[in-house]
């Protein structure tokens, strides 16, 4: 009896064996599980949008609901924002001064006459996305612009973003 | 034995003494989940208002109505809403279905909450000498229970895809995303891409019919298994220590358990807590029929509730425009303040409120509640006493966190305003300019 258990491999041993076994074989699928839930693919809507021509936009502001971005003409200068919140993605609304107001960015001091508001947590944000004010913890990004090859129609590129003082120059 | 259409129609039998009537619970399948005798004092309304017990029938009813809505409920971004609408309006008794469903969705909230504040309260998390179990652990597996309680709920209102669903979603998914390092994943993982969309919708819904309901099935089964392991509930033990019996030799509790059954076999239920007979009564029918009235009237509230309290959806869910204010549920309206009031920046990096609000703050509480009962290192000779001296500080700062919450809650339900801007309850609010 003695020799047997010095030479076998004792209950308590392999009880350990197979319960060592079964965890690493459960923590194994559970990370597949977790990791078959991030896709690998994504059907979504491009990043990459055409938005029309430059003469269809007026001057001033265009809120593109679709792709949630305001887009804005001053003169010849193009240039768009997002108009998701960057404290938690709602999307903000532009709110209209009554009398336009005087603001400080950096040393230059602008005159304004919207801004834009958050409904969701009360973020505020002047006229060139810069937030001043509630929860939100960065600008609202400015994306890069550029007019498409094919038709000359606006190309907004939502995967990259450009500095507030970045502007697309069109002819009309 | 009475006579009577009702006993000859439900009772072949009917036990004539206490023996009997011991029988009677452990033989009966559904019965022998209670012990053969309970402590007069556990079954009082005074100590536990019931309210585990309200808890678990409102997680029944939810169960049943929530079967039943899914036979009519559609999961997919185009027919979600109109199939909610259809429940409302063009399925028979529809509305009421989704009525008890939402109200008793909103009473398990309180009773669980209220149910958490009673034990603390009573120090009934506490391992007292007359405990022969582990308290403290079930004090733990409660909390999970809480938990999951509100991820139902959260889970749930995601599915009507109206506005509420649709922008409590997007939060939700940015709150997760906010963790560094891994939130961008942790989004991807719950809402299946970077946008809301059927992949989200599918999810929450798994999550809420099956996933959640299973975990909190398994977890309140442990938890009642528990509650019989130490010994019944906390107000026993001072039963025991009255008599001076705190820690003493296993006695058997139950002529017969399940196994014991077997011919030749004698294995006895046991319990260290020797609780003497002229403080125990029968289980049936003491116990059984307050459980039958708790039951029938946790029911008749909710139904009544639902029948007079109008929940109708918001508008379909649309993507280019929050409703202003967005609020969230009446119960999850403390943490839309912590997360709108906690973004600040230190040594130029600034940290999102969604992440210190949204995680961070929400996980202390948590982690606080869960160690209660290993730091709280008052006598546990108190176990199951209401508001006892030796543990007014512990009460205090508990009652001080719980009137936190509600106050917060009562800020955001009656003082956020458009834009989240602080209102007085009687202030008007600014009109706004409506974008068609």
């Amino acid at each position: 009896m003695t020799e047997e258990k010095t030479k076998g491999v004792s209950r308590r041993r392999l009880f350990k064996w197979v319960g060592g076994a079964s965890l690493i074989a459960i923590g194994g699928q559970a990370f597949f599980f977790l990791r078959s839930c991030i896709p690998n693919v994504l059907y979504e809507p491009m990043k990459r949008i055409k938005i029309g021509l430059p003469n269809i936009f007026p001057q001033g502001h265009k809120f593109l609901s679709a792709f949630r971005i305001f887009v804005f003409k001053e003169e010849k200068d193009m240039h768009t924002i997002s108009c998701v919140c960057t404290h938690l993605g709602c999307n903000v609304q532009i709110s209209e001064f009554s009398q336009p107001r005087k603001v400080k960015h950096g040393d230059v001091e602008v005159e304004e006459t919207f801004e834009f508001v958050c409904p969701c947590h009360g973020s505020r944000f002047r006229a060139d996305g810069t937030h001043y004010t509630g929860p939100a913890p960065t600008p609202l990004p400015h994306y890069k612009m550029e007019i498409a090859q094919d038709d000359g129609q606006v190309v907004v590129d939502k995967g990259e973003e450009v500095d507030k003082n970045a502007r697309l120059k069109v002819e009309a | 034995m009475k006579s009577g259409i009702a006993n000859r129609l439900l009772w072949s039998w009917r036990p004539e003494s206490p023996r009997e009537a011991n029988d009677a619970i452990v033989k009966n399948m559904w019965l022998h989940w209670f012990p053969s005798k309970v402590a007069k004092r556990s079954i009082s309304f005074s100590y536990s208002f019931w309210l585990g017990t309200i808890s678990a029938v409102l997680f029944v009813i939810l169960s049943i109505t929530g079967l039943i809505l899914m036979f009519h409920y559609t999961p997919s971004m185009e027919r979600a809403y109109t199939s909610m609408k259809d429940i409302d309006f063009v399925t028979s008794y529809g509305w009421f279905l989704r009525g008890v469903h939402r109200v008793a969705a909103q009473l398990m909230v309180v009773s669980v909450f209220l149910h958490m504040m009673r034990v603390f309260y009573t120090g009934a998390y506490k391992k007292s000498p007359g405990c022969m179990g582990n308290r403290p652990s079930n004090w733990i597996v409660g909390i999970l229970l809480l938990m999951l309680t509100l991820a139902l709920s959260y889970t749930g209102y995601l599915l009507p895809m109206d506005q509420l669903a649709y922008w409590a979603m997007i939060i939700g998914a940015n709150v997760a995303a906010s963790v560094p390092f891994v939130g961008e994943q942790i989004k991807m993982a719950l809402i299946g891409g970077t946008i809301i969309d059927q992949n989200a919708l599918l999810r929450f819904y798994v999550l809420h019919c099956f996933l959640l309901p299973i975990f909190m099935f398994l977890l309140m089964a442990y938890h009642m298994w528990r509650i019989r392991k130490d010994g019944g509930l906390a107000c026993v033990d001072q039963i025991s220590l009255r008599h001076g019996n705190g820690v003493a030799s296993p006695v058997s509790t139950k002529t017969y358990s399940l196994l014991g059954i077997t011919s030749g076999m004698d294995i006895r239920a046991q319990t260290l807590s020797q609780i003497e007979e002229k403080d125990l009564i029968p289980s049936s029918p003491n116990l059984v029929r307050r459980i039958w009235l708790v039951s029938l009237g946790t029911m008749v509230i909710t139904i009544l509730l639902a029948i007079y309290i109008q929940f109708p959806l918001e508008a379909p869910a649309d993507p280019t425009m929050a409703p202003n204010p967005a609020k969230a549920p009446w119960y999850f309206l403390w943490l839309q303040e912590l997360i709108a009031d906690t973004t600040f920046t230190i040594l130029g990096m600034t940290v999102n409120g969604a992440f210190l609000g949204g995680i961070v703050v929400p996980s202390i509480l948590l982690a606080l509640l869960i160690v209660v009962p290993y730091l709280d290192r008052t006598p546990t000779s108190n176990c199951g006493v209401w508001f006892p001296r030796e543990r007014l500080t512990q009460n205090i700062i508990f009652t001080v966190m719980v009137l936190l919450v509600i106050t917060l809650i009562c800020v955001g339900a009656f003082c956020r305003g458009p834009s989240w801007v602080f209102y007085w309850p009687w202030e008007q609010w600014p009109v706004l300019p409506v974008n068609f």
